[in-house]
């Protein structure tokens, strides 16, 4: 079933100076494991910007879920409940703790204060720090930085997980214990992951890899 | 894997157990937030707080002046003042006692009664650093008291040409005097008789005696002023004018005259209260623009994952603008607090005879104002600022 579709997506800086995206069609199926790859500049935070809806196409289409962004008036409700963003540096709030930090996503969720506390310690167990959720930040290593991270984007169970280098600032250990999660995660809840990445070996655990040059796809295949 | 396992079992059939406790709230974020830079906090709620003290301080002594200038013109005492013109404080300056029954007799005038006034510094008492640096007493007539606003005695009143005194509340817990005790003036023992209170700090201050004995002590038959009462419903004004004009040589000062020259002072210490008050909103607005725009500029990355999250800009502009108004608050709350404490050791230390301060609320309405108006400008341009801020660009700042 088709999740995401991207039609004839541009999007240009500088007065059409530098060209991000170049007339991008894409289509990926919900569920699905995705890795976009390619060299530095080539579009790859761009694209997965789009699919956020942290930034809009100046020309082209962007569906999500049915929903044409372009037709939509306030994009922050969008985000909070289809999209769940992990960035290459985890960007928790330092003086909170990390159940405080996971529990933010739930903050104007129109549920029982019940149930939001318990789905915030379900997805601190989920990355496997229930024992330190009420640690703060600067006492945990960067993987486990990287973990809460992981479980905020998560909390709200959103549809789609966008995943921004989140091992490109880790060891190998912690960087795989990261992926473990994500993959763990992605599974659980049936959302659709993408992860932009430098590493090969990264991109190859994904069902689905999509190279990106210059604001173009220039391949798209299968990992299995 | 046994763990993962078990928890995907859990995350899909969400069936977690509850462990109690609080969701963070927005409020908590907004209380917790101001305090990630202690210092830079600080130095901005003690530049704050410095203005609103001074503006509490300033209130609660102006107020202080307005009750005292209130009490000391109520009902029931004399309207006018009469002085020789030539009076600089020398003994040339009195005025004849046979003067007093000229000025019964003017149109509209009801009573009138002649005060002798004699101060003697107190050299040992101004060594010590006491507030009391001398004592003035007052000679009148006993029977005439109510014309200085004196009503009610605790205790007797002094006797005709007799060594006996009543003194003011003030005076009294200023020389730790009692009814009973001596009082020592001009080489003179004078035994207290009596403690009177009126409301007003000068006359609380008083010490009073029969005119005759203080006559006879001073070498003088003169008086140093005469107090005129006028008749029910007269303008004082034109009673004063029609003294002045029968004789050349007296001044006069009406209640009025006398209330609206406190009025001036006051007016001056309100307009340096006004001062104050916009020269707080000023600097308190500009170090609170500054400390909160280096704010913005420092979570611009946590913005961005707000917003990324799904924040609305303006709960990002109300979260800003909240942490504002937790530092400009809470600057308000400490300088109301060192205000009181700086003007109550003022005025043990400096001593002002008896002025005590009046708390008003006025004067905390005035203040927290100003917290507010300083928090809410000092807040909104950053606020503004971080809730414009694109997802996208805050995502890319380092």
């Amino acid at each position: 079933m088709e999740l995401i579709r991207l039609t004839n997506v541009l999007k240009q800086y500088d007065d059409g100076a530098v060209t991000a995206l170049n007339n991008i069609n894409l289509s990926i199926e919900k569920g699905s494991f995705v890795s976009i790859i390619g060299p530095s500049g080539s579009g790859k935070s761009t694209l997965l910007n789009m699919l956020g809806a942290l930034d809009s196409p100046d020309s082209g289409q962007v569906i999500i879920n049915g929903i044409d962004l372009a037709r939509q008036k306030d994009l922050s409700d969008f985000r909070r409940h289809e999209i769940g963003f992990i960035f290459q540096l985890h960007n928790l709030l330092p003086n909170l703790n990390v159940q405080e930090n996971v529990e933010i996503p739930l903050m104007d969720a129109k549920m029982p204060e019940k149930d939001k506390h318990r789905r915030a310690l379900l997805f601190i167990e989920a990355v496997g720090l229930l024992d330190k959720r009420k640690q703060k930040p600067n006492k945990l290593s960067g993987g486990e930085r990287q973990r809460v991270a992981i479980a905020r984007a998560l909390v709200n169970f959103p549809s789609i997980i966008l995943a921004d280098e989140p091992t490109g600032a880790l060891d190998t250990k912690n960087g795989q214990k990261v992926l473990d999660v994500l993959r763990f995660v992605h599974e659980s809840i049936d959302a659709t992951l993408i992860i932009v990445t430098h590493d090969i070996d990264v991109a190859r655990l994904a069902d689905r890899t999509i190279e990106i040059r210059d604001g173009q796809v220039i391949n798209d295949y299968y990992n299995r | 894997m046994t763990r993962l396992m078990k928890t995907t079992i859990r995350l899909n059939s969400a069936k977690a157990v509850y462990n109690g406790g609080i969701i963070i709230k927005f409020i908590t974020l907004i209380l917790k937030n101001p305090f990630r830079n202690k210092t830079r906090s600080a130095l901005s709620i003690i530049g704050i707080a410095i203005g609103i003290a001074t503006i509490v301080a300033l209130g609660l002594i102006t107020a202080g002046m307005e009750d005292s200038v209130q009490t000391t013109f109520n009902e029931g005492g004399a309207e006018i003042t009469v002085t020789n013109a030539t009076n600089v404080g020398g003994s040339s300056g009195l005025l004849d006692a046979s003067f007093i029954d000229d000025l019964k007799n003017i149109t509209n005038v009801s009573d009138a009664v002649g005060q002798l006034s004699v101060s003697e510094s107190n050299q040992s008492l101004m060594q010590s650093r006491s507030p009391v640096l001398g004592t003035t007493v007052y000679g009148i007539n006993a029977s005439k008291l109510n014309l200085v606003g004196i009503s009610k005695v605790n205790g007797t009143i002094y006797e005709e040409n007799a060594y006996e005194v009543i003194i003011g509340t003030r005076y009294a817990d200023l020389n730790n005097l009692s009814v009973g005790d001596n009082l020592t003036f001009l080489g003179y023992d004078f035994k207290v008789v009596g403690i009177f209170e009126t409301g007003s700090m000068m006359k609380d201050n008083g010490v009073y005696t029969s005119l005759s004995k203080l006559q006879n002590i001073s070498d003088t038959d003169k008086v140093s002023s005469i107090l005129v009462k006028t008749s029910e419903g007269v303008n004082d004004t034109i009673v004063s004018q029609n003294i002045k004009d029968k004789y050349e040589n007296v001044s006069t000062l009406t209640s009025e005259e006398m209330s609206s020259m406190l009025d001036d002072v006051i007016g001056i210490l309100d307009a340096a209260s006004l001062a104050i008050s916009g020269l707080a909103i000023l600097v308190g607005g500009i170090g609170v623009i500054n400390t909160m725009v280096m704010t913005v500029y420092e979570r611009t990355k946590e913005i961005g994952v707000l917003k990324s999250i799904g924040w609305k800009s303006g709960k990002i502009l109300k979260m800003i603008l909240g942490e504002t108004l937790v530092i400009t608050t809470l600057s308000g709350i400490i300088g109301a607090l060192f205000g009181i404490l700086i003007s109550e050791v003022g005025v043990r230390i400096i001593g002002t005879e008896g002025f005590s301060l009046v708390y008003t609320p006025k004067t905390f309405i005035l203040a927290f104002g100003i917290t507010l108006i300083v928090g809410i400008i000092g807040g909104l341009y950053p606020a503004y600022k971080a809730s414009k801020l694109a997802p996208t660009e805050a995502l890319r700042y380092e």
